[in-house]
């Protein structure tokens, strides 16, 4: 019997243990699992990430089931890197891992909100009034009226609203404010628009169609480091995070890469196994610090000295002792070191003055275009002064001479010589300002005299106006940085030892940092750089930019990478990481979200200048000039105070100006038309006869209000607000926890441009409007909270500078509640405003003022002393020594049809950015083709629809030259009409491709190499900044075309910031007057404040969720010392205070060994919702990171209309430093949640 | 029973002029459908008027600062239950089953966990069944109604009629103080700690013969 029939064939029987005993089979209920098969099943999945302004710019896989989100996970299909390159991913961190919470939390807003007694207000003033602009005019000309909502802003007390009803009330205002006030009244704040384009340009887009304010972000953010415009004409341009990996020795400077960079700290962990030397240098024992070989604790505040100690052993040892070739071939070719400087004898001593001009000589070296602005140098061949190509005299008027070849203007070749010694006719003590020796109560001073003669090598000229001695800008530099060259004097340094500035010893005094790791730290980073020609980085923290003196800490350490030849390099450089700055496909969504298409220019603004001078921050100044000014200026020159130098600025036409003049610019033109003349004389015959002024000139007077606010993708006032109370009493008119009186009251020194009236205007914005999804501390204090798609419910897109993936978001569900996306929003609002508006406003001429601009043939403006044509000394021309003035056509009833269509200029005029143009009729054709046109009769009909977010995307995407290479080539094509040189084969292999919204949808794209970036896409090297410069021969777009470590405009120099240097922080004077006068028997401690970025929450954004909050401590908290602690009698998780004349903020403490003695360190952000109770000194509630801050502008950064330094929108301008601030802390004795109804609360407020 | 879970429904919406209308309405309903004790009637007479008043306008600050800015009163259910867990997003997917199995689609902007919505639900469905589902969320609702005592009592008579329907003892009737002491938020959140293995509890270690297999496995 073969068994045959009892075999089983396809079945073998289960058996009760299996792989001998190692597995057992066992028969239980198994129903459980469905449970857990149906949790991770989905009806599919949606790409998406989170626009958070974190630079993550994660892909991420969201779930949805039955129309719900119900979580999201990392995706991992970022395209492959080359072999020698780790991949991406995975990118994300647990702040987006939980942000699906925020689709369905009980802080989401879900209705259109209105404040109760605004909307009370309204709806009886419809009820008199048919037409909304007049109810609208009714409630904000009475005062009572107007001041009942006001005043409760921040006290709750909302009500739903409908959409209807919303869109009525704000088309309603916005047409009331451009009728009445101005369109330069209506202003909006959003920042980052790279982390989603399309909602900030449907806002942008909107008030931009209207005629309203644009507001900067980055400069007001203090992510903008001006030392980059300055130093390279570059906003901000760094290498991508996988570059880190081609480095071999990185410094953290100030930078806390895993907590803040999370999704990117993989490259650096990695180049570590690579073999790559890591020094970090933090005043604080940071997360950063554990990938440290070396840490360098710098007291906060102090790394330029450190920086500056650092370039003296650089230069001593690479320059001086042995010079490497790699070095002083790049600093001839890449720098400005070998241009010529004038000196100038003034007190007996020499100074340095200007760099010397081609026109400076009487044949202007035979240069006819622009000789005033083309610098010189000697050739080291010919011994003969030269112009060398690539200046920016090069850039404007001519064509194919602006280059770095070596070349001067005729095209002869030269080789530039670094120093005059050896050729030298004589050697002269020049003076260079120190500020190191200033007292502070709080920092260590070095004392030297505050001018230190140095010997300088000097070359005798003649020039048109006589003989004149020059240096070469590295001849200066060397005796500027303390070293001894043999040439006698005083104040150099023979060895690191001496008590010179700047020296290893000088800076241990300072920055409390061992001379030797100094020393070590900067013979290895060169040593390395040398070696490896530039593979030395410094991955810089905005921390240091957070110094009021924050150009010079960065200039210090850009000199040292520019002295190593590392910038431009892959591998090495400056990296800044900030806010998500880098908006890649930046030519096409320019276009789309100011409106470019139908008119030019759109009116933008600095933010700091405009915050500091509408919320009244000006009034509370106490930093004078004086204090700044470098004992070498003629100080009769710079009187007034800082507002003085910001209204001189904006009248010269260097920074912008919102509102722009006293006198509505509609109504303007309107006088003009009467008077018979053209609306820019006219304006400019009544600026010169006093009849007419800068709104600036007087902000207190309510014809200068900005009167309509719009916040989107923004939490300005629970975040980014420096000076918070400010706002609240001044720009908003409610309560408020400003502590310290203004000038008027103290008797200060009253600014002289700007008109002084004793009671300071409160109440100044009649509207405020805020799109959002979650309940910000902004929305609280808003009139009107409109719901937002979150980023899993709209289509939209996001880039980062920390890789080259553009990425969408897209609408995984729709809105939930009754949300919208910004996109439908703004439309909403523009199609009842283009309703609204009829009877009031039809066409209209609006005079619009901007700025000198960079990248413009205009930024090279006035070349020698700046003449202010308000005190006679020149007269006012537009665009030269006044803003440019353009009367813009607007018809208003035609907004929506606008807005809703891509308009006719781009067929016209074209496109184009950073000072190139090109054609882009092919890339409109094809747009109309992608997205239809419009068919309606009216001003739109036959144009390229934008109807929806996804329109509105495919137009930035078309437009682009980083997403649709044909254009790429055509902007490669126009750059090298400039420079005379074929850039195109950059972007030839990707002429065909052109990225639509679903192919990025399908998988994140790298984008295409673009001139409206310096560094280039592609599969042999990783971006990096200053890349094309250094490989392509591409000018930086500065003075000399080269890395400008001389800055020699009139006001630098007599800032004393012409040569990098050491300045101590400012003192802010802000404890003082409260220091033990409101005591709660706690002892008080004065302690510096710090906000760094946290690691529960980006910016305030996740710390309202209960998963972050309870990885934290669950609100807001303050880290200290545990020597200041044990001081103050605070022991962990304390309540305290932190307060001066700005505010206060309560917080918990957290006492750590972290943090050193004598700061205290807040996370930004964290708001008001959340755990905050009423402070003691204020008796309002808590206060925020910023109720203790007041912005400060420096006059060095209001300059404008000279080559690097004109401005430009988030660019250059003023920027709202805070780290010099000083606060009191101690532990509260009494902490109060203040929970009491309204009515009773604004009785305690009366 | 089913007049009264609708109209308790509606009381807990938002307080606009439909809703003032519709006041007498619900009062007679309330009367008429008699499935609550008069005492809760009663009680809900001050809400009653508040809410018919013609002027809204307080209401709806009430409401809005009750309902939309706390999270402790919030009145979507899984707030209480599931926070910011990933659990939630499953949940609502579960709930909504239930509603599509008894032949319902959410049709307003509402999230499936919204009380007045799951209520309106509630009011469709055989009143044993309505009761038992009504009985599953009770601890919530005793939760929000301790919470609404202090807050706004007129808002916390709908709690307590629900609970009364629900036949779901109230518990701040039973005059208990209301602890949100930081030890008692501590306890609230604490998690309990997961030992696994069969060291651990044998119940919770799922497969109960791996004891028995690593004994098997040391012997050897």
């Amino acid at each position: 019997m073969s068994h045959f029939l009892d075999r089983l064939l396809f079945f073998r029987k289960n058996v009760d243990t299996f792989s001998s005993d190692h597995g057992v089979v066992t028969n239980e209920d198994r129903t459980w699992e469905k449970a857990y098969r149906g949790r991770w099943s989905h009806d599919r999945v949606v790409r998406s990430t989170h626009g958070a302004n974190c630079t993550g710019s994660c892909s991420w896989k969201i779930y949805v089931k039955g129309g719900i989100v119900t979580w999201e996970t990392q995706q991992t299909d970022y395209p492959r890197t080359r072999p020698d390159l780790p991949n991406h991913e995975p990118r994300g961190c647990s702040r987006g891992a939980s942000y699906s919470w925020y689709l369905y939390s009980g802080n989401r807003v879900k209705y259109p909100m209105v404040r109760g007694r605004l909307l009370r207000l309204w709806r009886e003033a419809k009820a008199r009034h048919t037409d909304p602009v007049l109810a609208w005019k009714s409630i904000v000309d009475d005062p009572k009226a107007s001041a009942s909502y006001k005043s409760v802003r921040g006290l709750g007390g909302f009500v739903r609203s409908t959409w209807d009803e919303v869109e009525e009330i704000v088309a309603a205002a916005n047409v009331h404010t451009v009728k009445t006030h101005g369109p330069d009244r209506v202003i909006g704040f959003s920042p980052i628009p790279a982390m989603s384009m399309v909602s900030y340009a449907a806002g942008s887009r909107y008030l931009s169609l209207i005629g309203g304010v644009c507001m900067s972000f980055y400069d007001w953010y203090c992510d903008l480091p001006p030392s980059s415009p300055q130093t390279w004409g570059e906003q901000t341009d760094v290498p991508e995070s996988a570059d880190w990996y081609n480095s071999s020795f990185l410094i953290l400077w100030g930078s806390n890469v895993p907590q803040t960079r999370t999704p990117d700290a993989h490259f650096f962990t990695e180049v570590r196994y690579k073999g790559a030397k890591a020094v970090v240098v933090t005043p604080d024992y940071s997360e950063a610090s554990k990938f440290a070989d070396a840490w360098l604790p710098a007291k906060q505040g102090t790394d330029a000295a450190l920086a500056m100690a650092m370039g003296h052993v650089i230069l001593r040892e690479f320059y001086l002792d042995k010079p490497r070739p790699y070095f002083t071939g790049y600093a001839k070719k890449f720098t400005d070191l070998p241009f010529l400087v004038r000196l100038v004898e003034r007190d007996g001593r020499y100074v340095a003055d200007r760099l010397v001009r081609a026109s400076d000589f009487a044949d202007a070296l035979g240069e006819v275009n622009n000789p005033d602005w083309k610098t010189v140098a000697i050739d080291e061949a010919s011994g003969s002064v030269v112009a060398p190509a690539g200046s920016v005299g090069f850039r404007w008027g001519e064509k194919g001479r602006w280059n770095l070849e070596e070349k001067d203007g005729k095209g002869k070749a030269v080789d530039l010589r670094l120093s005059t010694l050896g050729i030298h006719d004589d050697v002269v003590g020049v003076g260079f300002p120190y500020f190191g020796g200033q007292k502070h109560p709080h920092f260590t001073e070095s004392a030297h005299d505050d001018v230190l003669e140095r010997r300088v090598p000097a070359r005798r000229l003649r020039l048109k106006d006589g003989e004149a001695l020059v240096a070469t800008v590295y001849d200066l530099l060397l005796a500027n940085y303390g070293l001894d060259r043999g040439l006698g004097g005083d104040n150099v340094a023979k060895s690191y030892d001496d008590d010179v500035p700047y020296t290893p010893a000088w800076q241990e005094k300072i920055t409390g940092v061992d001379r030797r790791l100094a020393i070590q730290t900067a013979r290895e980073f060169a040593d390395n750089a040398e070696k490896t020609e530039g593979k030395s980085m410094v991955i810089i923290g905005a921390a240091m930019n957070h110094w009021y003196h924050s150009d010079m800490n960065y200039r210090s350490v850009i000199n040292m990478l520019v002295l190593c030849g590392c910038v431009g390099k892959s591998g090495g450089g400056w990296s800044h990481y900030v806010g998500q700055e880098k908006l890649r496909p930046q030519p096409g969504w320019t276009a789309l979200a100011f409106a470019l298409d139908w008119n030019r220019p759109p009116r933008q603004m600095n933010s700091t200048s405009f915050f500091y001078n509408h919320t009244s921050q000006w009034r509370h100044e106490r930093l004078a000039v004086s204090e700044i000014l470098s004992p070498l200026a003629d100080k009769a020159k710079y009187g007034g105070s800082l507002i003085d130098f910001n209204v001189r600025s904006e009248r010269m036409g260097w920074l912008p100006s919102a509102p722009q003049l006293e006198t509505n610019p509609i109504e303007l033109t309107k006088q003009a038309a009467a008077a018979g003349q053209e609306p820019a004389p006219y304006a400019i015959g009544r600026l010169k006869d006093g009849t007419l002024r800068f709104s600036a000139e007087s902000p207190d007077d309510p014809r200068n209000f900005p009167r309509n606010l719009f916040v989107w993708r923004s939490n300005l006032l629970g975040s980014s607000g420096k000076g918070h109370e400010y706002f609240l009493k001044y720009l908003l008119g409610t309560s408020h926890g400003v502590q310290g009186k203004d000038l008027g009251a103290e008797g200060g020194e009253k600014p002289l441009e700007v008109e002084w009236k004793e009671k300071g205007a409160q109440g100044k914005l009649d509207l405020l409007v805020t799109l959002d999804f979650r309940m910000s501390t902004t929305c609280l204090y808003s009139d009107i909270v409109l719901p937002t798609a979150t980023w899993y419910e709209k289509h939209d897109l996001n880039t980062s500078d920390m890789h080259p993936f553009i990425h969408p978001l897209s609408a995984a569900v729709n809105p939930v509640w009754q949300s919208r996306s910004d996109w439908d929003i703004f439309k909403g609002v523009a199609r009842k405003f283009s309703e609204v508006a009829k009877g009031h406003l039809g066409v209209e001429k609006d005079l619009v003022l901007t700025p000198i601009m960079h990248d413009s043939p205009g930024e090279i403006a006035q070349p020698f002393e700046p003449k202010d044509w308000k005190r006679g000394e020149c007269d006012p021309v537009p665009g030269k020594t006044m803003p440019s003035m353009t009367v813009v056509e607007r018809d208003y009833p035609a907004t929506y049809a606008k807005f809703t269509a891509l308009g006719p200029l781009m067929s016209k005029i074209g496109n184009g950015g950073k000072g190139i143009a090109w054609n882009t009729q092919h890339e409109v054709e094809a747009l109309a083709k992608l997205n239809g046109v419009v068919s309606a009769p009216g001003v739109a009909q036959g144009q390229p629809r934008i109807e929806t977010d996804i329109d509105a995307a495919e137009t930035i995407l078309m437009l682009a030259p980083e997403t649709n290479g044909e254009v790429a080539v055509k902007a490669w094509a126009a750059l090298g009409q400039a420079t005379g040189r074929e850039h195109t084969h950059l972007a030839r292999t990707r002429e065909d491709e052109k990225l639509r919204f679903r192919d990025l949808q399908a998988q994140p794209r790298k984008i295409i190499s673009s001139p409206t970036w310096s560094g280039i896409e592609s599969e042999h090297v990783t971006y990096n900044a200053g890349y094309t410069n250094v490989h392509e021969l591409i000018p930086w777009r500065t003075l000399t075309g080269r890395q400008q470590l001389y800055q020699d405009h009139p006001w630098m120099r007599d800032f004393g910031e012409a040569l990098c240097l050491y300045k101590p922080p400012i003192d802010t004077r802000t404890t003082a007057s409260l220091y033990g006068s409101r005591s709660n028997g706690n002892k008080e401690l004065v302690l510096n404040f710090i906000t760094p970025h946290q690691k529960w929450g980006i910016h305030s954004t996740y710390t309202d969720n209960l998963l972050m909050l309870t990885l934290s401590r669950g609100g807001p908290i303050v880290w200290i010392s545990e020597v200041d602690a044990k001081d103050a009698g605070i022991v962990d998780n304390d309540w305290i205070e932190a307060f001066n004349i700005n505010g206060a903020l309560v917080a918990r403490a957290v006492v750590s060994q972290r943090v050193p003695k004598g700061m205290v360190l807040m996370y930004h952000a964290q708001e008001k919702i959340v755990n905050v109770p009423g402070s003691e000194i204020t008796g309002a509630r808590g206060g925020i990171h910023n109720s203790v801050t007041r912005a400060c502008p420096k006059p060095t950064h209001m300059i404008g209309g000279y080559a690097q330094l004109s401005y430009g929108f988030n660019y250059h301008g003023t920027i709202g430093t805070n780290r010099d601030e000083f606060v009191i802390v101690r532990k509260m004795s009494n902490v109060d949640w203040l929970e009491k109804p309204l009515a009773q609360a604004e009785k305690v407020g009366a | 029973m089913r007049l009264s879970l609708k109209a308790l429904s509606a009381l807990l919406t938002y307080p606009t002029a439909d809703l003032a209308m519709a006041i007498p309405e619900i009062r007679d309903a309330l009367a008429d459908d008699a499935a609550l004790s008069g005492r809760r009637i009663a009680a809900l007479s001050p809400l009653l008027n508040r809410l018919g008043n013609r002027e809204t306008m307080p209401a709806e600050e009430a409401y809005v600062g009750l309902f939309d800015r706390s999270r402790m009163l919030s009145l979507h259910l899984f707030e209480h239950v599931h926070g910011e867990s990933r659990d939630r997003g499953q949940a609502m997917v579960d709930l909504l089953g239930l509603y599509e199995s008894g032949g319902y689609f959410v049709e307003a902007d509402e999230l499936p966990d919204y009380l007045p919505l799951f209520v309106e639900f509630l009011s469709t469905r055989p009143e044993a069944e309505a009761r038992e589902s009504l009985g599953d969320v009770a601890h919530i609702l005793n939760a929000m109604h301790v919470r609404l005592k202090g807050r706004d009592p007129a808002y916390a008579a709908v709690l307590g009629a629900l609970l009364e329907l629900a036949g779901e003892p109230v518990e701040a009737e039973a005059a208990e103080a209301v602890d949100d002491g930081p030890d008692a938020l501590d306890r609230a959140w604490e998690e309990i700690a997961v030992t696994f293995g069969p060291e651990g509890n044998r119940e919770q270690a799922g497969c109960g013969k791996v004891a028995g297999m690593l004994e098997r496995m040391r012997a050897q």
